[in-house]
């Protein structure tokens, strides 16, 4: 249970730095297309909270 | 033998449970993967929906009184910061006029309605709101459209009302049944009870009609110009003018300044009532710091007799040197900056108030109006100069140029050739004349809605101007200034704008 739940964090880590980089590209593409509905700095915190919690539990 | 055959069995299931486990984790890790991706996918697919707007309407929102914002959102600021106030309040108040505030679309768009939630904390000389948008940069332009007339509000109580889309007429003795009825004979340039033509007993508001007026005349074919304004004047400016033949003869001289390092194309252009009959137009390419001379010349033969409209559109750093004509009359609306004169300047106008603004310290005097002494004794400051006076015509003698006079009226160098087809407006200096008998206003009033009253504006946005992906609007209270110790502010709760365009289809097979 314990691995599984690393897991999906591991993988939740991936998915939000994916996305980052997808929305910034977009971002740099057609301005404001994210940045109007959405400040990346939260998804940005989020990939550093779970970053430093796989850390820790490693 | 045994041994190996059970070891074998044995191996084989650890081994096939071992498959087993990775199959689970896989499958747990591909599960994973492929709702993220789902997820992303769908996000990316819902921002790009929402960056075309493939059936070309959408609406964008912004509630002050609401402080959490998950992005930058589509309207953006209250500027300029001296004219709101975001601290001492949970809502911006706005204490000076007029406010600009921007729009970000994410592409462009035909029209937008702007609704506006507001509690307003106006005293009773400052009873018009209005909302518009930026249609021409070069001459500050902005196209606006009434969210609140007190005036007219009053009027609705008082006098018969009619309506029809979005229309309304106010009758002080009901005559006409509907509007159309009055339209037909505002066509044929008379209206019923009004035996001293429509222009003393009509007002309008919002409304676009103006009224072209044809003067007789004799189509005397003169080459000679008949009037030369040699006063410069600086920036834009817009003139009505009277022409008593059929050849109307128009030269402009221009000196480019060159003060700032932005392009200053000349456009003019040439209206009969509302109707554009003509454009001119010269472009800039010189940026360099040396004064520049440029002329536009151009003749018409086709017109009639009758007082046309010319809109000079030209930056602040272009000065009209020089007009010539084969105009009667000249009369400059609502605006006049003379500049570079020998001094001794004496102007009139129609209107009973004026608005004067010294462009420079050195232009800093005692100003006589009417008769009646004003004293311009700050610059860049706008000073509002009322006068009691029954007389139609006042005059303006200043000794320093460099004074830019503004009221709702016209300006002209002499006494005759003050021309001013306008209908009476009902703006912030309207004034109740007997003689006015009909209303005729594009307008809605506002709604409550609990302490709030919420009034809508619809502009027009295939001429206005985009920079950067943003509109620029602007909220205007005439007559609020800012630093009159507070009282006077109107409150925004909340701004909504419903955008209006073509669909996807539209745009790629039309």
């Amino acid at each position: 249970m314990a691995k599984n739940i690393q897991l999906i964090f591991r993988e939740t880590f991936y998915f939000v730095f994916l996305a980052w980089l997808v929305f910034i590209t977009l971002e740099i593409i057609f301005p404001n297309i994210i940045l109007a509905y959405f400040n990346l700095n939260f998804l940005f915190l989020l990939e550093i909270i779970i970053g430093l919690f796989l850390l820790i539990k490693k | 033998m045994f041994f190996y055959l059970l070891n074998w069995q044995k191996y084989s299931k650890i081994e096939e449970d071992m498959l087993n486990i990775n199959i689970k984790k896989w499958s747990l890790v591909f599960r994973l993967r492929f709702i993220f991706s789902l997820c992303l996918l769908i996000f990316v697919l819902l921002f790009l929906y929402l960056k075309i707007v493939p059936f070309g309407r959408i609406a964008y929102e912004r509630d002050y009184s609401d402080w959490l914002r998950s992005g930058k959102g589509f309207i953006y600021g209250l500027t300029p910061s001296e004219r709101t106030d975001l601290i001492s309040g949970e809502l911006p108040k706005l204490i000076g006029d007029p406010i600009y505030f921007s729009l970000f679309t994410p592409r462009t768009f035909d029209k937008v309605k702007i609704i506006i939630e507001y509690r307003d904390h106006l005293s009773a000389d400052l009873p018009i709101i209005e909302a518009g948008v930026l249609t021409d940069k070069i001459v500050w332009n902005y196209d606006l459209k009434p969210l609140e007339n007190k005036n007219i509000d009053y009027l609705r109580t008082k006098w018969s009302e009619t309506s029809k889309e979005g229309v309304i007429l106010l009758q002080k003795e009901k005559k006409y049944s509907s509007v159309q009825e009055l339209e037909n004979d505002l066509q044929q340039g008379n209206l019923i009870d009004c035996p001293q033509g429509i222009q003393n007993c009509l007002a309008v508001y919002n409304y676009p009609f103006s009224p072209s007026l044809k003067i007789g005349g004799n189509n005397i074919v003169t080459n000679e110009p008949l009037l030369i304004i040699n006063q410069p004047l600086r920036g834009a400016h817009q003139f009505f003018f009277s022409l008593s033949s059929s050849i109307l003869k128009l030269k402009f001289d221009f000196v480019d300044l060159n003060q700032d390092k932005d392009l200053d194309p000349i456009e003019i252009n040439l209206y009969s009532g509302d109707q554009l009959l003509g454009t001119w137009s010269k472009d800039d390419i010189n940026t360099a710091g040396e004064l520049e001379e440029k002329e536009i010349e151009f003749n018409r033969t086709d017109l009639k007799p009758g007082i046309y409209k010319i809109e000079l559109k030209i930056s602040n750093d272009i000065v009209i040197k020089k007009i010539e004509s084969s105009a009667s009359q000249i009369s400059f609306i609502n605006k006049i900056w003379p500049v570079s004169s020998a001094g001794n300047l004496a102007l009139y106008t129609d209107a009973s108030y004026l608005q004067v603004k010294a462009f420079s310290p050195a232009s800093l005097q005692p100003l006589k109006f009417g008769g009646k002494e004003f004293i311009v004794d700050e610059a860049y400051k706008q000073f509002y100069f009322p006068l009691l006076s029954t007389e139609k015509v006042k005059e303006i003698s200043f000794k320093k140029d460099d004074l830019i006079l503004e009221n709702n009226g016209v300006f002209a160098w002499s006494r005759n050739s003050l021309i001013n087809p306008s209908l009476t407006k009902v703006d912030r200096f309207f004034e109740m004349n007997p003689d006015i008998k009909y209303l005729i206003a594009g307008y809605t009033s506002p709604v409550l809605k609990n302490d709030f009253k919420v009034a809508s504006v619809e502009l027009n946005l295939k001429g206005a101007y985009r920079e950067n992906g943003k509109y620029s609007l602007m909220i205007s209270v005439p007559g609020l200034k800012e630093g009159n110790g507070g009282d006077n502010y109107l409150e925004i709760k909340n701004i909504r704008v419903e955008l209006k365009g073509r669909t996807l289809w539209q745009k790629i097979f039309n």
